[in-house]
């Protein structure tokens, strides 16, 4: 099987601070990951390292045979990687379609010229995607509110339809259970057990293991930048390290 | 599941309905404005209505920039003098034809901007308002200093009349139809570029630009391809002010212009084309409206500004009321929400 995502000795310091520290794993195609650790584990560098928001210290990782090290961000989504972030940035000031109209721009760039022509083939596609991750998402009734008016809830699933309409083979979700309560969060993994189902390899960094442990097929846990541990759910929910990491000695 | 969620309900699309908008403000452009600046008979009011179809292209050109991509530019006059000295030099001293010197005032303004923006494009929010600013001195003060080339603050006068395929346009209803048409034909590409796919594009910019980043969208390249569109329609705004008053001087286009221009596009709204269009005809009208009031007209000027910002800080036409006017007129027809508005654009 070809290689999908490969992290290899991935480091990150920040002056002194080393925030992910020579970290190898890999995703295979078609898997639902998750990546877990305690608040300051490392995981969202690790997230950013592969996203190319923060470029690596040291270590490599490739995407599908291409090497992402010193990519810009615009680059490494083209080639298939979607995302989402943790503190919810959706445009405000634009309707819910217009939002989800520049990930699928994003991936299928219109340019000026073809701008002027009223019925291009290119806006058309864009149009088809949009509805398409509105309908997945369930989002198509309030295409054409704005962002800024929508609630918590539903902002969360304009980023993801946003990064769908990307059409990616690889979606990131960062801390997609953040600030939603016990039904909406189990809605929500619903929600990304279907997109798996659909076929999308997909990671989830959260924070809180409960929403991991449910979905997950795969469980990577780092703690003070270091793997500790990259296992089933069970073997993980049940690995010392784990749990020391989680617990600590004072709790 | 509303019935949105089972498309495509195929609403044909009624073409009729979606010319209805154009057509008015055709016929107001083509012949209301005409016909009653005819019933004047002065020469002057011609020019009046030249110069406000100028400021409403130049309004809109910056709007591109300043109201879609979110790009502070304080230095859009700089642009309008290039292309308007570049319209008047090739006229006056190369004897060129008023249809070669529009599109060489075009391309050579975008040439121009683009080789500003190259450094520029990295700067962010104030840093890059500051280096619009210091790009527009520049260039003003070459227009004022390289006397051989531009014959400094003597300005340049240009003595050719208009004249198209050798047929005379000098007379003043002439001379507006050919302005009218041309600025017309300029916001009708700046409205596809600002309401298609390629505008949400840049809007995104403005919102969040790591966010547009992390969805694929080339940031770096976009904001370029703004500033240098932008600056292309200031260029051909430029060429009509040099043919249209006849007489160019670095004045026309100093730092003051560049506010007053980025007036009208607040004044009628950040992001809004309408809202241009509206802040252009205002801040150019009003001054004459009030004329017979004498100097206190510049005060009440001012006062309108302030006030209009004061109550209406989204514009007299927001964004958010223009562009779903505008997606009612020209939306993708092809599917609408429950009240038959087009919501994608073609």
């Amino acid at each position: 099987m070809s290689d999908f995502l490969t992290i290899q000795n991935a480091t990150r310091r920040f002056g002194g601070l080393v925030a992910v520290d020579d970290v190898t794993t890999r995703v295979d195609h078609g898997q639902l990951v998750g990546l877990i650790g305690p608040n300051g584990a490392g995981k969202t560098t690790l997230f950013n390292l592969i996203s190319g928001f923060t470029p690596l210290s040291s270590g490599d990782v490739h995407f599908k045979g291409t090497r992402l090290n010193g990519m810009k961000p615009n680059r490494i989504a083209r080639l298939g990687i979607g995302r989402t972030f943790q503190n919810l940035r959706v445009f405000p000031n634009m309707t819910v379609f217009d939002n989800v109209s520049v990930g699928a721009f994003g991936t299928h760039p219109q340019s000026a010229l073809d701008a002027l022509r009223s019925g291009s083939k290119r806006a058309e596609t864009i149009s088809e995607r949009v509805w398409q991750a509105l309908e997945r998402t369930e989002l198509a009734y309030v295409a054409t509110d704005l962002a800024a008016n929508l609630s918590y809830g539903k902002r969360k699933y304009l980023e993801i339809a946003r990064a769908l309409a990307m059409q990616p083979d690889f979606l990131i979700l960062d801390e997609p259970a953040a600030g939603l309560n016990d039904s909406e969060t189990l809605e929500l993994a619903n929600f990304i057990r279907s997109l798996h189902a659909d076929g999308l390899t997909i990671m989830l960094v959260e924070h809180d293991m409960g929403l991991v442990m449910s979905v997950c097929e795969r469980i990577v846990v780092l703690a003070s930048g270091k793997k500790i541990a990259d296992a089933d759910p069970d073997t993980v929910r049940a690995d010392p390290a784990v749990l020391e990491a989680y617990l600590g000695t004072d709790e | 599941m509303s019935d949105l969620a089972n498309p495509p309900t195929a609403a044909p699309p009624s073409t009729l309905r979606n010319l209805v908008l154009p057509i008015l403000i055709a016929i107001v452009i083509f012949a209301v404005v005409p016909a009653v600046l005819t019933s004047f008979g002065r020469g002057y009011f011609w020019q009046i209505a030249n110069i406000a179809l100028i400021f409403v292209l130049l309004a809109a050109s910056l709007h591109v920039v300043t109201g879609v991509a979110g790009l502070l530019h304080l230095g859009h006059a700089a642009f309008y003098g290039v292309g308007a000295y570049t319209a008047g030099l090739l006229a006056s001293e190369q004897g060129m034809p008023f249809l070669v010197t529009i599109p060489a005032a075009a391309i050579v303004t975008a040439a121009i901007a683009f080789l500003v923006a190259l450094p520029t494009m990295r700067l962010v929010s104030i840093y890059f308002a500051v280096a619009t600013l210091a790009i527009g001195q520049m260039i003003y003060l070459v227009l004022l200093n390289w006397v051989s080339f531009t014959h400094g603050p003597n300005g340049v006068l240009i003595f050719s009349g208009l004249e198209v395929f050798g047929i005379d346009l000098s007379s003043p209803i002439a001379t507006y139809f050919l302005v009218a048409v041309i600025v017309s034909a300029s916001i009708v590409l700046i409205h596809r570029i600002s309401h298609s796919y390629y505008g949400n594009a840049l809007r995104s910019l403005r919102e969040d630009d790591q966010c547009a980043d992390a969805m694929g969208v080339r940031t770096a390249r976009l904001k370029m391809e703004a500033f240098v569109i932008s600056a292309a329609f200031a260029g051909i705004a430029g060429a009509l002010w040099a043919h249209t008053t006849g007489y160019i001087s670095p004045s026309d286009f100093d730092f003051a212009e560049s506010i007053l221009i980025l007036a009208m596009v607040v004044v009628g709204g950040l992001g809004s084309l309408p809202g241009a269009v509206i802040g252009a005809l205002l801040l150019i009208l009003l001054p004459e409206v009030l004329r017979d009031v004498g100097d206190v007209r510049n005060i009440m000027v001012g006062i309108v500004m302030f006030l209009s910002i004061l109550l209406l800080p989204k514009g007299l036409f927001g964004e958010v009321s223009a562009l779903s006017m505008i997606r009612r007129q020209f939306g993708d027809a092809w599917r609408r929400d429950e009240n038959g508005k087009g919501i994608g654009w073609r």
